[in-house]
């Protein structure tokens, strides 16, 4: 086996060479291949061309164990890998693993709490180490390492006794059943025990900069407040990958980023994509394939329960039917977004259909406030038991279109004797405190609910989860509903997946009852290529575009 | 609000003064106080004439472009009238830029009189503090703070006068030094007169000149600090439009509806450029020595 | 001269901690802090954030944290990145050249254009183009920078579709031509306002140099017009424009920083605003006590430059 340096210098004098062959000068091999004839429909056998994918915020943590944001994870998914990984139809597929563990494999004991994982024997890191168990064990010790600044613990706290029995299994014991953790896996990228292993701090190794995975693409170079450049990993276990550079390329302002795919300099719109309002330009450009991808991610109003006006279920009934949602979604939102009456993704197995759709009816809002005793007083706002029905609302500041949507609603609930005040701020204060301790009254939120595609969201919803009271949990409406409860922690120790179906079903019917949140919309994402970029799939359970990047090719 | 400050510095018919002629002659000084008035006067009584109201959504008629149907000046995303919005969203940003002025004038002169007659160590520890001041681009130091303090109109405002104030205590520090040599000071010192007495009354009276011209010249400054600082989305928050954050959502529509961004920019340049070109004029007619450019 | 300097530097000093005190207390006072992005990654729990507060020292009272700060800051350590975990310094160092280009070449048009503006302006003064030149500078002083920058990516990118909107460079294609395309936009927005200082200065340093004696004579003596401004009004401007360029350096890096914003330029000014968006502190106080550094030390230089040409100005 070759030492690290030498493959990568002898990799890229090879790719030199077959470029200056095909195209006579290194600027020819762009990704322009539009013209050529379709036999290219199945990907070349060398990896060929170069993909720019404009990102609207720039990645900068490629230590994906450590916090990080969304555009961070395209970087993360072409470098490294997970044990599992995740279908877009959800389904949990193995990735380092051989096997998904399950109870029929052995894999799981009965009661959940025995994991068994068997490995690939045939993959490579970048520099040409052999990947093995002590890979693994070390990754998932180092994240609960008190010393190193990681980024998500949940599940991983729970895990006790790893235990490398070969260099292709594992086995380790949960402290309580976890079915979630599978879901979790899939977003653990693997780390080499070999380098980060040896470093002396991990929170600021070397490593973090220039990282080493077993990934279809290795680390190239970074022009900070630019790009990041990938290369492609010739010796991937998997398929692919079939083009020679991956780019991120960071561009900051949205019009910019939307101008460069149009003039053909970004190949992919990533994170952020096309703005709504270039929708219906961007489906008319020649050469281009423009998508609309349903997202996780709920937009809502959150009602904090905690305030006297909200706890009337008739006002939370009132404020939903004043919404013109359809106006908000077809007009402010240039018809790019769902509507939703779930925080569950219309593309999860647990959705429920059925639950009542909302209508925009002024005169139904009314009534119902007029029949809760809340009448108008003198300045047209209506009160009860002198409590007037008026309260804040707060968004972060430069959201144009939140910004705008709630504007709009401010409006319409005039019109029904409602004072809606605008208070947004800055995002860190937003954030911060004032969000996690639920300090706001009413707020306009974009949540994503799962992790993966499991749908455990007792984080939520859960009344322990409320951090204003119980100092832990992200139940930020403080919604408590005895029922839901049990039905949460029923729902995460039960690994039967027609029985979970049930209960999660349940807990939807409930939530759309109480309404705690008025849905909005469901987020969808304006998604754009080059046409002849083919092996591009969207997939709504992972944060990024750019999760399959080994598959894409050009034809 | 011009007239009121060449007031304060004129006797009785203050237009037969020599100052007033010297002023009026300055042809772009007249120039700019006739657009800055006119400008005032529009924000002022503009939103009661026009038939719509600056915060009122018509979604329906979002995007038109100006001079199309009944909207001069088109509307905006949320179906606004932009004529509407740029006078209502004059008011704040001329508000905000004529008090961050008053209260920067205030805190530069009283720093600048009290190091300026004050004894050496006061002196040094002030312009110090002035030049600490001064060698921060403030632009970073403004954002800091708009992003740690909520952005509420008031504060922008405070903010601005904050990193604004250093100009006019270095003019007026440097004027009261010179002063303080002169014989009516030292007439008033040997006749017992208080400290305060003399910073206050008898000096300060005699700083006027230069401390208007730099009074005008930072209302200008602060008007174009208040739009780059909503522009970045940390000034004043909407639904209260500013000149300034009315441009913060325009880049996105730059190519689709380039009169979002066009109008206010106009409206900035306006107000600006009059109150520099008063502040020009100013400075020639109180013969204030131009070392301040 | 000793002494001069030394109080000099002792007066730089003092100012450093001054600036950064003030630019301590003000980040850190602001409720929400560095971890309230996660807020909504729902894998992240309120557990999760406070464990990393606490990794990250962020619960400490304030002035330990700023005397640790401060004591790194004396051993050359500005502290490490909340965002990626790179030292500040680093960080820093990766946008400095972008900056620094974008500031060079804006400089070059301002100095070139704004000088010629201005003796051209002194020697035909009153004339139709000394008139517009007067009133064109105190207009382009009041234009607002970046929406000068929109206007030019309406009227430049969008519509004729001439210069490129944004970036640095094409991905692919880094030849000196393709950074030159993209500079010319920023730079030349960038250097309006300086245009127009310059060429107020250069017009009245012109119109001293020519009432002054010698030129007269040497203009008596039948010397080109053009070679009496070349020698002696450029030559007798050159003090007072190292300190123009000095006191300048602080209006340019306010102004790249709005100018890197609209051309999503990777430089400083762009690392600042994203290091603000993201609360990432140390960074942010990096880049203060930077710029800070830089204004006084191309204060100090002018100043000792003036002083060493100069004997004539009393040091101290």
């Amino acid at each position: 086996m070759k030492k690290t340096k030498e493959t990568g210098m002898t990799f890229t004098r090879r790719q030199t060479l077959r470029m200056m062959t095909a195209g006579g000068a290194i600027g020819i091999v762009a990704p322009n291949l539009l013209g050529k004839p379709a036999f290219a429909q199945t990907p070349p056998s060398e990896p060929t061309g170069r993909v720019v994918v404009g990102l609207s915020q720039e990645p900068t943590v490629f230590n994906p164990l450590m916090p990080h944001i969304e555009t961070d994870d395209g970087v993360a998914f072409s470098i490294f890998d997970a044990l599992f990984r995740i279908t877009p139809e959800g389904e949990i597929v193995p990735n380092l693993a051989t096997e998904v563990p399950t109870i029929e494999n052995g894999g799981l004991s009965e009661d959940g709490l025995q994991w068994r994982v068997k490995l690939r024997d045939d993959v490579k890191w970048h520099d040409g180490e052999a990947f093995t168990a002590e890979d693994v064990k070390f990754t998932l010790e180092l994240i609960t390492n008190p010393d190193f600044r990681a980024w998500r613990t949940t599940g991983h706290d729970l895990v006790r006794d790893i235990e490398v029995v070969s260099p292709t299994e594992i086995t380790w014991r949960m402290e309580e059943p976890f079915a979630p953790y599978i879901s979790f896996l899939t977003e653990t990228f693997i780390m080499p025990e070999h380098i980060l292993g040896q470093a002396e701090d991990p929170n600021d190794a070397p490593f973090n900069q220039a990282p080493v995975g077993t990934g279809a693409f290795k680390w190239g170079s970074r022009q900070a407040g630019d790009n990041v450049s990938l290369v492609a990993n010739p010796d991937y276990h998997g398929d692919g990958p079939y083009i020679e550079q991956l780019v991120f390329k960071y561009i900051p302002d949205m019009t910019v980023l939307y101008t460069q795919f149009r003039s053909g300099e970004v190949d992919l719109v990533g994170q952020a994509y096309i703005t709504a309002d270039n929708y219906a330009e961007a489906k008319a450009l020649e050469d281009r394939v423009v998508t609309l991808e349903p997202r996780g991610t709920l937009e809502s109003i959150y009602l904090n329960q905690a305030l006297p006006v909200f706890q009337d279920k008739a006002v939370r009934e009132a404020l939903y039917y004043a919404i013109d949602r359809k106006s908000i979604i077809d007009i402010l939102y240039f018809g790019v977004g769902g509507e939703a009456e779930t925080f569950m993704p219309s593309t999860s197995s647990y959705f429920n259909p059925d639950l009542p759709e909302h209508s925009f009816d002024l005169e139904k809002a009314k009534s119902l406030l007029d029949e809760a005793g809340w009448v108008p007083g003198a300045d047209g706002i209506r009160e009860k038991d002198g409590l007037r029905l008026s309260f804040a609302n707060s968004t972060t500041t430069g959201a144009h279109l939140r910004e705008q949507a709630q504007q709009f609603i401010q409006q319409t609930y005039a019109d029904i004797g409602v004072e809606m005040r605008i208070e947004n701020l800055p995002p860190a204060v937003m954030w911060g405190e004032f969000w996690g301790q639920s300090q706001f009254e009413s707020a306009m939120v974009g949540i994503t609910y799962l992790i993966g595609a499991d749908p455990d969201v007792t984080n939520r919803f859960h009344s322990d989860a409320i951090a204003a009271k119980s100092g832990s949990g992200s139940n930020n409406a403080q919604y408590s509903n005895p029922k839901v409860d049990s039905l949460l922690e029923e729902g995460a120790k039960t690994f039967d997946t027609e029985r979970r179906k049930e209960i999660y079903k349940e807990i939807q019917a409930i939530i759309r009852e109480d309404l705690p949140f008025l849905p909005l919309f469901r987020y969808v994402n304006v998604f754009g290529r080059k046409a002849g970029l083919e092996g591009f799939e969207a997939n709504s359970n992972v944060r990024t575009e750019s999760s399959n990047a080994a598959l894409w090719y050009w034809s | 609000m011009t007239t009121t400050d060449i007031n304060t510095t004129a006797v009785p018919r203050w237009w037969q003064s020599r100052v007033a002629r010297r002023f009026f002659g300055h042809r772009l000084a007249l120039l700019g106080l006739v657009m800055i008035t006119l400008l005032t006067l529009a924000c002022i009584f503009g939103p009661y004439l026009l038939p719509y109201d600056s915060l009122h959504i018509d979604l329906r008629g979002r995007f038109s472009p100006p001079m199309s149907g009944q909207h001069y000046l088109g509307t905006d995303p949320l179906g606004r009238d932009i004529a509407a919005r740029l006078l209502t969203a004059g008011r704040i940003s001329l508000l905000v830029g004529f008090f961050a002025m008053v209260l920067a004038t205030i805190l530069g002169t009283l720093i600048g009189v009290i190091a300026g007659y004050g004894g050496r160590v006061v002196n040094a520890v002030l312009m110090r503090f002035v030049d600490g001041f001064l060698s921060f681009p403030t632009i970073f130091m403004l954002l800091a703070l708009a992003v740690a303090l909520k952005p509420s109109p008031v504060m922008i405002t405070i903010i601005i006068a904050l990193t604004g104030w250093m100009e006019v205590a270095r003019i007026v520090e440097a004027e009261v030094r010179s002063l303080k040599e002169r014989e009516f000071v030292l007439a008033g010192r040997m006749l017992g007169l208080g400290k305060m007495h003399m910073m206050f009354r008898e000096i300060l009276p005699n700083c006027m000149g230069p401390i208007i011209v730099a009074a005008t010249l930072t209302v200008a400054r602060a008007i174009l600090l208040e739009a780059y600082v909503s522009f970045l989305g940390f000034g004043i928050q909407p639904p209260l439009p500013s000149w300034g954050n009315m441009l913060n959502g325009a880049q996105q529509y730059l190519g689709s509806a380039p009169w979002l961004a066009i109008i206010p920019g106009i409206a900035i340049t306006l107000a600006v450029t009059s109150f520099n070109f008063i502040g020009d004029g100013l400075r020639d007619a109180l013969d204030v020595r131009n070392d301040s450019f | 001269m000793a002494a001069f300097l030394f109080s000099r530097f002792l007066q730089s000093a003092v100012l450093l901690v001054i600036v950064s005190i003030i630019g301590f207390t003000v980040l850190n006072l602001m409720p929400g802090g560095p971890l309230s992005q996660f807020a909504l990654d729902p894998g992240m729990t309120p557990a999760d954030i406070a464990r990393i507060t606490e990794q990250l020292g962020l619960n400490r009272p304030l002035h330990i944290q700023y005397l640790e700060w401060a004591w790194g800051m004396l051993q050359g350590d500005w502290g490490t990145s909340f965002r990626d975990g790179s030292p500040v310094t680093a960080v820093i160092a990766r946008h400095v050249p972008a900056t620094l280009l974008l500031m060079g070449s804006s400089t070059v048009i301002a100095v070139a254009i704004g000088t010629w503006i201005g003796i051209r302006g002194a020697t035909h003064r009153y004339s139709g183009f000394d008139y517009v030149a007067t009133v064109g500078a105190m207009v382009a002083l009041s234009i607002p920078t970046f929406w000068f920058g929109l206007i030019g990516i309406y009227v430049f990118s969008l519509k004729l579709g001439w210069l490129p909107a944004g970036n640095m460079y094409t991905i692919g294609d880094q030849s000196v031509l393709n950074y030159l395309h993209h500079l010319i936009m920023p730079s030349v927005v960038l250097a309006l306002v300086h245009i127009a200082i310059w060429s107020r200065f250069m017009r009245g340093a012109t119109l001293d140099a020519i009432s002054q004696d010698f030129v007269k004579t040497a203009r008596a003596k039948g010397v080109t017009e053009r070679r009496v401004v070349m020698k002696h009004v450029v030559g007798n401007a050159m003090l007072p424009m190292i300190t123009l360029a000095g006191v300048q350096i602080p209006s340019l890096l306010t102004g790249a920083l709005v100018t890197e914003t609209v051309f999503t330029w990777p430089g400083m000014g762009r690392l600042f605003l994203d290091s603000l968006g993201y609360s990432d502190y140390p960074v942010v106080m990096g880049l203060l006590m930077f710029s800070a550094l830089l204004t006084i030390v191309a204060n100090l230089i002018a100043d000792i430059t003036v002083a060493l040409v100069d004997p004539r100005i009393r040091l101290a």
